[in-house]
């Protein structure tokens, strides 16, 4: 009985539904709400944040976190399509939406090794 | 209250009910008979009004005195048989608990459920939905040969607690009805059938969990699901398959991971 693979991006996506659920909205009001309305001089909360995201857990959380968010939303408009009737190229979609979350995975890498 | 007023109550309550009995509600029904050929037609009728009737004495009404070939099911007129599904005003529905009230002053649309074949008129074919149900093996597999003289697989109410809500599907079908991914997918095995496979895997007292899993993990079975949920909105008995299907995602993607992982391990 041949088992599906689905299994995998399942795991992807509702892994990345927690972490869409739970880390970002904090991460979005920490660094975008919290920080830059506190009191206190600018450039060095700047550099307090360098450092934070010099630690290395702190960036394997942040890659983490973008990361399993793009393979949520890759699944779900994947399957959301599929639910629209978008259904006589399955194998097109799941490579366009899959490609592009692996994609944004590897620039989530670059982008947050090189800070 | 006086006396007066109470008397009062009561003309008022009665002259609703002469009221009542000249009021009438249209019900449009979807028609079918193959054997005639042509095509499904709705057909309107005047039923009389009652607060208190539900869509189902609507069509007994029609059938006992205006229209004696209307083909519908029911049995029990309490929501306990599962037969009597139809689609009203497009959503799927038990019409022994589906009041008039509830839709007076407006018509209502009765047809078949969705995304079942037609026999004749509101009657669907459900042969593939009993198929399905046994296709997960609903019965308790046991690896030891037990027999009665052995005495009873004792539960606690806590084990019980763990699968009970499954236990109550009714087989009425609303969920396949609303599923839209059932109606991509023939094959689907579908929200019953699962909820129906974890009634089992949850039951403390069967031994059949690795077996059902593997039925589960196939992409006609859990992975079909999108998680729309309409099948846990629609369910009468509120069973809540959708709940069933997620918790045999969990399953089937660990094992998915330890085979993946272990693939010398048992197959
Ligand atoms: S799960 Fe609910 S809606 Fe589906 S067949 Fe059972 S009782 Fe009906
Ligand atoms: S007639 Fe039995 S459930 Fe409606």
């Amino acid at each position: 009985m041949k088992q599906s693979n689905e299994a995998f991006w399942w795991s992807l996506f509702s892994a990345g539904g927690v972490a869409a659920a739970l880390f970002l909205p904090a991460i979005v009001v920490l660094t975008g709400f919290v920080l830059p309305f506190a009191e206190g001089d600018t450039a060095t909360r700047h550099e307090q944040l360098r450092e934070l995201i010099g630690w290395w857990p702190v960036r394997v959380l942040l890659m983490l976190v973008i990361s399993l968010s793009f393979f949520h939303c890759a699944h779900r408009m994947r399957h959301l399509l599929m639910d629209f009737g978008v259904r006589s190229t399955p194998l097109l979609l799941a490579v366009v939406f899959y490609a592009g979350a692996i994609t944004g995975t590897v620039a989530t890498v670059v982008v947050i090794s090189r800070l | 209250m006086s006396a007066s007023n109470g008397a009062a109550a009561q003309t008022t309550e009665e002259s609703l009910e002469a009221r009542m009995a000249d009021k009438t509600i249209t019900l449009e029904v979807f028609r079918y008979d193959p054997a005639a050929g042509g095509d499904p037609t709705f057909q309107r009728y005047d039923v009389p009004y009652r607060s208190d009737w539900v869509v189902l004495d609507a069509l007994n009404w029609i059938k006992d005195t205006t229209d004696g070939s209307l083909t519908f099911r029911w049995s029990c007129r309490m929501g306990v048989c599962g037969s009597c599904g139809m689609m009203v005003n497009g959503l799927p529905k038990l019409t022994c608990s589906t009041f008039l009230k509830d839709y007076y002053p407006d018509p209502l649309r009765i047809e078949p459920l969705a995304n079942f074949p037609v026999q004749r008129d509101l009657v669907i074919e459900f042969d593939g939905f009993v198929e399905k149900l046994k296709s997960i093996k609903p019965w308790l597999i046991r690896n030891d040969q037990r027999d009665p003289a052995d005495g009873e697989l004792r539960q606690t109410p806590k084990q019980l607690a763990q699968y009970k809500q499954y236990t109550m599907c009714i087989n009425c079908m609303l969920c396949y009805s609303a599923c839209p991914e059932y109606a991509f997918i023939p094959g689907f095995i579908g929200p019953a059938a699962i909820a129906l496979a974890q009634r089992y895997n949850l039951d403390s007292r069967d031994q059949g969990q690795a077996e059902r899993r593997k039925l589960l993990g196939v992409q006609e079975a859990v992975w079909e699901c999108t998680f729309v949920g309409e099948c846990s909105a629609v369910c009468p008995k509120h069973v809540d398959p959708a709940a069933a299907i997620q918790q045999a995602k969990v399953t089937s993607t660990i094992d998915w991971y330890k085979r993946f992982l272990m693939p010398w391990g048992k197959k």
